[in-house]
């Protein structure tokens, strides 16, 4: 029990180092990273404290592991989703920007026209 | 018609450099009030150099958008420029310009909103697969029990629209399947359609960008959109 406790700690600094490295060379926005700190937060909290999971599981009723998968694969799909929201508005985003720049580029070429026509 | 009218033919094209100089020429051969407008959508070829040689408007994106957003972009252009109607025409040469003023005339007498030029009529030289033509089908029954429209080419880029729809269009247009999924953008605004016969060529080159394997996930992707286009806000 002790050993598993010890990997999973490490599993939790080992993802709290990663996220904020990722942070601090900007790969990823605060705004994001901010789900990833607290996963590995409750990773950590869970390894210094492994009876919160007794106690969870008392509360919530999953006993089996099949439950906890359950609850991890759902969070999974929530964050997936998440993810796909935000790309569908950049994707959109990024629409309007290309329409928007390539009308303004358009317009540019037919001043310069005019002006060298003068 | 009058001579007065502004119509903004729009040619999305991607990587026709063989058959968009012929296109142009061809809608500047309508004479007045016919402008060719190109949209570029990132080719790689030298589909610029041609159409501006040909003479027509061309507009460059800097980025591959697909048909959805290319075309969007000439009615954005089209609204902004006050045109009176705007028609959107292949840029592989399959819609020929004499088809066009055909597709225009009932925006203005007979005040449809939008006029859908259809392949399916005797004398078209057309050739179709077998299955884009079940998949023609099984749209065109889909779209009749959702919406009671009666088109039987829902997929035909061959178009005409006047300027409230372009108004509408340039503010908001289906990206990921178009063509089929405008028709049900039109049954929601209540827009006056008209499908009219109109002859075809093959294309001059290139294949249609929906291959027979694909086109039965093709269709049911379409169909999906369509259905949640219907519930959309």
């Amino acid at each position: 029990m002790l050993h598993m406790q010890f990997i999973i700690g490490l599993i939790s600094i080992g993802f709290f180092i990663v996220t904020f490295e990722f942070i601090r060379k900007r790969y990823l926005r605060e705004e994001y990273a901010i789900l990833w700190l607290l996963t590995s937060l409750a990773i950590a909290v869970l390894s210094l404290w492994p009876g919160l999971i007794d106690i969870i599981s008392r509360i919530t009723g999953f006993y089996y592991i099949t439950a906890i998968l359950i609850v991890i694969f759902v969070f999974l799909i929530a964050i997936l989703m998440h993810y796909s929201i935000v790309i569908s508005r950049i994707k959109d985003m990024n629409k309007e920007l290309v329409q928007r720049y390539a009308l303004l580029e358009y317009k540019i070429k037919e001043l310069e026209e005019k002006k060298n026509l003068k | 018609m009058c001579s007065r009218r502004r119509i903004a033919v729009v040619i999305p094209a991607f990587n026709e450099e063989k058959s968009i100089g012929e296109v142009v020429h061809s809608i500047r051969g309508l004479g007045e009030g016919f402008d060719a407008i190109v949209i570029n959508d990132n080719s790689t070829d030298r589909t610029t150099e041609v159409a501006l040689k040909a003479g027509a408007v061309v507009i460059e994106l800097p980025c591959n958008l697909g048909i959805g957003g290319a075309v969007q972009t000439g009615y954005k252009f089209a609204r902004d420029r006050g045109y009176d109607a705007c028609i959107q025409v292949d840029g592989d040469g399959q819609h020929p310009a004499d088809q066009i003023p055909r597709l225009i005339a009932p925006l203005f007498e007979d005040g449809y909103d939008m006029v859908i030029g259809s392949r399916f009529v005797t004398d078209s030289d057309y050739e179709i697969s077998f299955m884009r033509l079940v998949g023609i089908k099984v749209l065109s029954f889909f779209l009749k029990i959702t919406t009671g429209m009666d088109v039987k080419d829902t997929t035909s880029g061959f178009r005409a629209i006047n300027r409230k729809v372009l108004e509408l269009f340039a503010n908001e247009y289906p990206q990921d399947y178009p063509e089929p999924e405008s028709l049900v953008f039109a049954h929601k605004k209540g827009l006056r359609v008209k499908e009219i016969p109109t002859r075809m060529a093959s294309r001059m080159y290139g294949k249609s960008s929906i291959t027979p394997i694909l086109s039965a996930y093709y269709m049911i992707k379409v169909m999906l959109a369509m259905f949640i286009d219907l519930f959309k806000k």
